[in-house]
């Protein structure tokens, strides 16, 4: 069997890479092993439980269940890619005000599925929140604080203006 | 779990697409949005040696309408159809299926073909590899025995797909592409009705989804039972597609369970026992008692098989209330 591997070229927190794959790896081997991006989990692998979950073309995926070889030209955001210049992203401090974080280890999927949220409708009721991160688990904090923490952030969008 | 080795395909066009799909016969699957066939590659259910993703071939993901005729190419992401107005004002059932599909992550990727091909499932079946090698092989991994009913002489996996019963309930078609033609058929002739193999096709595949404009007065709607309401499948669901007449009878009535056996299921005698009635003339229960007939539950769901059995006169009832209160609001509103 042709095992070679294929060149991708993709941009990963705003930074072009490019990476040798074969076609059986997933973004998220790539993401941990090849560009060593720990910030995004693996945890069942099969789609169920959202801590891989990241932005690709601004869209929430998860990226254990996408090969890497179809992200040639795709713009990918991790959970390392969302500070700016130093400062937390408002989602992430508003985690952490809020008491959000226990373990943390389904954080990143989680801010990342609450900025793909926030980006496209800054002021989501709390019904949009709680769909809109249905698909990511949380065995510790019960996800009222997780609600709170976005919804938070969205209320300071409506002060904002 | 990581993803056993395949060569990767990625053609520009359908018939190139199908020409490697020849080549390679049975070792080889069709990659649409990878939601289902990667995880179960993972688990050891699915070892094509080669992938042909869909994805480069231009023209098969978006929706269009023309001539009456709505078209829902075969890579249209459930996210892009959820979305969509022309769905969502006019074939309700579809709209909310889509909706309570997984999460809105796996919505992005999954497409509308991939999910009305997706194979049939069993808590017996869908397990690890690690999990599954300490029984005996139940009929739809190879072997001869069904680990959810002992002593069963078939396999009687659950096909869970949402879309497919209210695709069905709206009176759906599919375009099936194979080397060299092309033709249409109406969405229930996708399925074999057989556990084992769930999917009637075989060197074909579906390029895209037509719907006909509903005849005015036409309301649907979907419910369905599941534990949680993302991620999981649903245990029992239900499409109901009424026609009501001028004189606000009942003329034509489509009434689809999902999830109560190897395909969706008719549910004939209800949609029989509606036609003809005015909304308060309906004895509810009666008619959606009729509505579990024909349906094969077993234990072999995360819900026992007499539960969801008991369930699907409810699940019913809810889908063809939803669909007379459709038509009830509409008419209140013109």
């Amino acid at each position: 069997m042709n095992r070679t591997k294929q060149y991708i070229r993709l941009r990963v927190n705003g930074e072009e890479r490019e990476v040798a794959v074969s076609p059986n790896r997933t973004l998220l081997e790539v993401l941990r092993e090849d560009l060593l991006l720990f910030g995004t989990k693996e945890a069942c692998d099969d789609g169920a439980c959202g801590v891989c979950t990241v932005l690709v073309d601004g869209k929430p995926m998860r990226s254990c269940l996408l090969l890497a070889v179809r992200m040639e030209g795709k713009e990918i955001t991790t959970i390392e890619g969302i500070a700016q210049a130093g400062a937390l992203h408002p989602i992430q401090q508003a985690f952490i005000d809020q008491g959000a974080i226990q373990c943390g280890f389904c954080t990143p999927g989680m801010i990342l599925t609450a900025k793909a949220l926030l980006d496209e409708k800054p002021e989501p009721s709390t019904y949009e929140i709680r769909r809109a991160i249905s698909g990511n688990l949380c065995r510790c904090t019960g996800y009222n604080k997780i609600v709170d923490a976005i919804g938070s952030v969205a209320a300071l969008a409506k002060g904002g203006r | 779990m990581r993803l056993p080795f395949f060569e990767y395909h990625e053609p520009a066009s359908i018939d190139q697409a199908v020409r490697i799909i020849l080549e390679h016969g049975g070792a080889c699957r069709v990659l649409a949005g990878g939601t289902e066939l990667l995880p179960l590659m993972k688990f050891g259910l699915a070892r094509p040696s080669n992938l042909v993703s869909l994805a480069k071939i231009g023209g098969l993901s978006g929706i269009s309408s023309k001539d009456g005729t709505l078209r829902i190419g075969a890579m249209t992401t459930l996210t892009e159809l959820a979305a969509n107005e022309a769905v969502r004002q006019q074939f309700t059932a579809l709209h909310e299926a889509v909706e309570s599909v997984a999460a809105p992550p796996i919505r992005n990727g999954a497409t509308v073909a991939g999910n009305l091909c997706q194979n049939s499932r069993c808590l017996f079946y869908n397990q690890s590899d690690i999990w599954r090698k300490e029984r005996p092989p139940c009929f739809k991994a190879g072997g001869d025995v069904c680990l959810a009913v002992p002593g069963g002489k078939k396999c009687f996996s659950v096909y869970q797909g949402d879309l497919a019963p209210a695709l069905i309930a709206l009176g759906g078609r599919i375009t099936l592409r194979k080397e060299g033609s092309s033709r249409s058929a109406p969405c229930e002739a996708l399925f074999s009705g057989q556990a084992l193999k769930p999917i009637a096709l075989d060197d074909e595949f579906v390029t895209e989804i037509l719907l006909d404009t509903l005849p005015a007065g036409t309301h649907s709607a979907y419910r369905r039972l599941s534990v949680r309401s993302a991620i999981d499948y649903p245990l029992v669901s239900a499409a109901a597609c009424l026609s009501f007449g001028r004189d606000g009878k009942i003329e034509a009535a489509r009434v689809l369970i999902g999830a109560a056996g190897p395909a969706p299921l008719q549910a004939r005698e209800t949609a029989d026992m509606l036609l003809g009635k005015k909304p308060h003339e309906i004895d509810l229960r009666e008619v959606s008692q009729a509505a579990g007939r024909g349906a094969q539950m077993v234990d072999n769901l995360v819900l026992s098989g007499s539960y969801r059995r008991k369930m699907i006169p409810v699940v019913a009832r809810r889908a063809i209330e939803a669909a007379i209160q459709e038509a009830l609001g509409k008419e209140r509103s013109r």
